[in-house]
C-alpha cells in the first residue's frame, strides 16, 4: 500500500518546500484567472445579445466576442491553469524541484507572449486603432482567415506548452537516476501520460497552421484545402478537450478522496484510465466532422467507434472516484447505503466545487454520447446543443474543478490563508446552479435546431418549435443562467484578489496528496512502459486517419481547389440593408 | 439539525437541476407545467428538504454526524 509522499519537508506547504516553483505556478493560475475574468465577461454580453435581452454591440462585433471568449477561456486559462497543476504534480510526487527553473520561466514567458499576440489580433476585430482581424472563432479552421500574428501567437502559445511538457519530462528522468528501481509516482504518471497525448495530437494544428494557415495568411501561398485544415483542427480539437479534463481528473483521483477523509481507491485502475486515454484521445477527431460531405462514411463510424471506447475510462473514473470518497466518509463516521454522502465535508468549497463538477461530468457523458452517436448526431449537429454540452464539459467539469481547487491552490503556493471560505462555498454553488438553467435550455433548444454561432437567431416568417415551453423562456433560462454563473465568477475572483492581499499564515495544511488503498505495487510494471503506449498510441493515429487525409487531399489537392477564403470583417452596405428590409417588408 | 447546513445548501442546489428537467420529463407524459407552477413545485420540495433537514433527528448516530460534516 502506498501512503501519500512524505519528505523531510512533511507538514510544510507548497511554497516552504519549493519557493522557486511556486512563484512560476502562482504566474500561471493569475494569467489563468485573467483569461477567465475577460473571456467570462465576454461571455455574458453574448448570452445577453443572442437572447435579444441586452444588446449593446453590434451584431457584426458579436463575431469577435465570440472568438475572445472561446480562445480566453478554452485555450488561454484552461492551459495556463493545468501546466500549473502538472508542475506542483510532477514537483511534489517526484519530492523534488525542477532540474532548471530558468527554462520553467521561459516556456511560461512563452506562453504569455503568445497569449498576448492571440488576445491583442482578436481585439482588433473591434477597436480601429489595432490593424488585425482573427473572427476565426475558437475553431480556427479555413475558409475563416485571421491576421498572421493571430497564427504566430498560437504557435508560441503551443510551443510553450511543450516545453513545458519537455521540462516535467526533465524532471522526472533526472529522479530517474536516482530512483531507478521505484515506480512513477501517479501524479507524475498522470502529468506525463497527458503530455504524450497533447505533443501526439497537437502535431495536427501545428501542422496545420505551420504549412497551410500562417503562409495563406502571409500570401505566401494562394489557396488551402479547407477540409484539409478542417481535418486537421479536429485531429487536434477533440484531444484538446482531455488536455483540459485530465487535470480535472487528477484533481479527482489524488484531492477527493484525501478531502473526504480517506484514500484512493485504486493506483492501478487510475494508471489504466490514464493509459487509454493517451491510446484513444486523439483518433476519434472525424466525430466533429460527421456532416462533412468530404469523408467518407467508413471512417465517420471507425471515429465513433473509437469514441465510444472513451467512455470506458471515464466509467472506470465515476467507479474509482466515488468508491473513493465512500472509503473516505465511511472513515469519518458515514454508515448506510446512501446514508455516507451525510458524512461528506460539504461545507469544504474545494470538495464540494469538484463532487458538482464531477456530478455535472456525468450529465455532459450522456449528451457526448448522442454527440458521438453518427445517426443521432445529425439532430443536434452545430446547434446550441452542442454549446450545451461542452459547457458542461469544460465549462462547468474543468472550470470548476480548477477553480475549487484554487481555493486549496493559492494558499500553497502564496503562504496566504484563503479570503473567505463561506464566500467560496456560496460561489462553487451559484456556478452549479447557473450552468444547469443555461446549459438546460441550451439543449433543449437544439433539440429544435437552434443553432450555434449566430448572433441573431431570430428569423422572419419561421417560428421555432420546443416541445416543452416557448423560445421565450429558453431565451431567459439561458439570459438567467449567464448572469449567475457572472455573479460566480465575480466572487471567485473577488476572493482571489482578497487572499492575495492577506497576511502570510503558519496554519495551511501540508503539501499532501491521497494516498491509496491499492498502491502500484498492485499493478503490472508494464503499465509504466511510456515508449509502448505511445508507439500504440501512433499506431492508432496511423490507422485512424491515414486513409481519410489521403482521400482528403486526393480529392480536393493539398493547397485546395483555388479556396482564396476570406477575412469574417463586415461591413454594412446600406444599400443592401435597404434591399433586405423590402424582402421581408414588400 | 439532520445535516450540516453547507449539506443542506449543496442539496438545495443539485435540486435544481432535478426540478428543471422533472418539467422536461413530465411533458413526454403530455403534463407541461408553467414557468410559476414549476418554480411552486420546485419551492415546495425546497421547502421539503429544509423542514427535513431541520427537523429533530431522533437521537440516532446521524445526529452526531452532521455537526462533523
Amino acid at each position: 500500500m502506498e501512503v501519500t509522499r512524505m519528505s523531510s519537508t512533511a507538514g510544510q506547504t507548497y511554497l516552504d518546500q519549493f519557493p522557486a516553483e511556486a512563484k512560476v505556478i502562482k504566474a500561471a493560475f493569475w494569467s489563468s484567472f485573467m483569461a477567465l475574468a475577460i473571456g467570462g465577461l465576454l461571455g455574458l454580453v453574448q448570452a445577453l445579445h443572442r437572447t435579444d435581452v441586452l444588446r449593446f454591440i453590434d451584431s457584426a462585433d458579436y463575431y469577435t466576442v465570440l472568438t475572445a471568449h472561446g480562445v480566453l477561456l478554452a485555450i488561454t486559462f484552461t492551459i495556463f491553469f493545468l501546466v500549473g497543476i502538472f508542475t506542483w504534480a510532477v514537483t511534489t510526487s517526484l519530492d523534488r524541484g525542477v532540474v532548471d527553473i530558468r527554462f520553467t520561466w521561459a516556456w511560461y514567458i512563452m506562453m504569455v507572449v503568445g497569449t498576448i499576440l492571440v488576445g491583442v489580433s482578436i481585439l482588433g476585430g473591434v477597436v480601429d486603432a489595432i490593424p488585425t482581424n482573427a473572427d476565426v472563432l475558437f475553431t480556427f479552421y479555413a475558409p475563416l482567415q485571421a491576421h498572421p500574428a493571430f497564427y504566430v501567437g498560437l504557435v508560441l502559445f503551443v510551443v510553450g506548452s511543450w516545453l513545458a511538457g519537455a521540462d516535467w519530462f526533465r524532471t522526472w528522468w533526472a529522479w530517474r537516476k536516482e530512483n531507478p528501481d521505484e515506480r512513477i509516482p501517479l501524479p507524475t504518471f498522470m502529468a506525463l501520460t497527458t503530455t504524450l497525448f497533447w505533443y501526439l495530437c497537437t502535431l495536427g494544428v501545428a501542422l496545420s497552421i505551420l504549412v497551410f494557415l500562417l503562409p495563406w495568411s502571409l500570401g505566401i501561398v494562394d489557396s488551402v484545402n479547407p477540409l484539409l485544415t478542417r481535418t486537421l483542427f479536429w485531429y487536434f480539437g477533440h484531444a484538446v478537450v482531455y488536455f483540459w479534463l485530465m487535470p480535472a481528473y487528477m484533481m479527482w483521483y489524488i484531492m477527493l478522496p484525501k478531502l473526504s477523509g480517506g484514500k484512493l481507491f485504486s493506483d492501478p485502475l487510475a494508471r489504466v484510465v490514464f493509459v487509454l486515454f493517451l491510446l484513444l484521445s486523439t483518433p476519434v477527431g472525424i466525430h466533429h466532422q460527421y456532416l462533412d460531405p468530404g469523408i467518407a462514411e467508413g471512417y465517420k463510424f471507425i471515429a465513433m467507434t473509437n469514441t465510444m471506447f472513451l467512455l470506458l475510462p471515464s466509467l472506470l473514473t465515476a467507479f474509482t472516484v466515488v468508491a473513493s470518497m465512500e472509503h473516505g466518509a465511511r472513515q469519518r463516521g458515514g454508515t448506510g447505503y446512501l446514508g455516507w454522502l451525510k458524512a461528506l465535508p460539504w461545507r469544504d468549497p474545494v470538495f464540494t466545487g469538484m463532487a458538482l463538477a464531477g456530478l455535472m461530468f456525468a450529465a455532459a457523458g450522456f449528451s457526448g454520447m448522442i454527440n458521438a452517436g453518427m445517426n443521432i448526431n445529425y439532430l443536434v449537429h452545430n446547434t446550441w446543443w452542442v454549446v450545451g454540452h461542452f459547457h458542461l464539459t469544460v465549462g462547468t467539469a474543468v472550470a470548476l474543478t480548477f477553480m475549487a481547487a484554487a481555493y486549496w491552490f493559492i494558499p500553497q503556493v502564496t503562504g496566504k490563508e484563503l479570503w473567505s471560505r463561506r464566500l467560496a462555498l456560496g460561489q462553487v454553488l451559484v456556478w452549479f446552479v447557473g450552468m444547469t438553467f443555461m446549459s438546460n435550455a441550451m439543449h433543449r433548444s437544439g433539440l429544435f435546431g437552434m443553432p450555434r454561432r449566430t448572433a441573431e437567431p431570430q428569423y422572419q416568417g419561421f417560428d421555432f418549435e420546443p416541445a416543452v415551453g416557448t423560445v421565450g423562456e429558453i431565451n431567459a433560462q439561458v439570459a438567467l443562467g449567464a448572469v449567475l454563473l457572472t455573479v460566480a465568477l465575480a466572487m471567485f475572483l473577488l476572493n482571489m484578489v482578497m487572499t492575495s492581499f492577506n497576511d502570510d499564515s503558519d496554519s495551511l495544511p501540508a503539501n499532501t496528496y491521497a494516498g491509496t488503498l491499492s498502491g502500484p505495487e498492485d499493478s503490472p510494471a508494464v503499465l509504466d512502459n511510456l515508449k509502448l503506449w505511445t508507439a500504440i498510441a501512433v499506431v492508432l493515429v496511423i490507422v485512424g486517419y491515414t486513409l481519410p487525409l489521403a482521400s482528403i487531399v486526393d480529392s480536393g489537392g493539398l493547397f485546395g481547389p483555388d479556396i482564396g477564403g476570406f477575412q469574417l470583417a463586415i461591413e454594412t452596405d446600406p444599400a443592401l440593408v435597404l434591399e433586405s428590409v423590402r424582402e421581408v417588408m414588400p | 439539525m439532520r445535516i450540516s447546513k453547507g449539506a443542506l445548501l449543496v442539496v438545495i442546489a443539485v435540486l435544481v437541476p432535478f426540478v428543471v428537467e422533472f418539467r422536461t420529463a413530465l411533458s413526454w407524459f403530455g403534463i407541461e407545467l408553467s414557468i410559476l407552477e414549476s418554480l411552486v413545485l420546485g419551492g415546495m420540495a425546497v421547502l421539503a428538504v429544509v423542514l427535513w433537514a431541520v427537523w429533530p433527528p431522533n437521537g440516532n448516530a446521524e445526529a452526531e454526524l452532521s455537526g462533523s460534516s
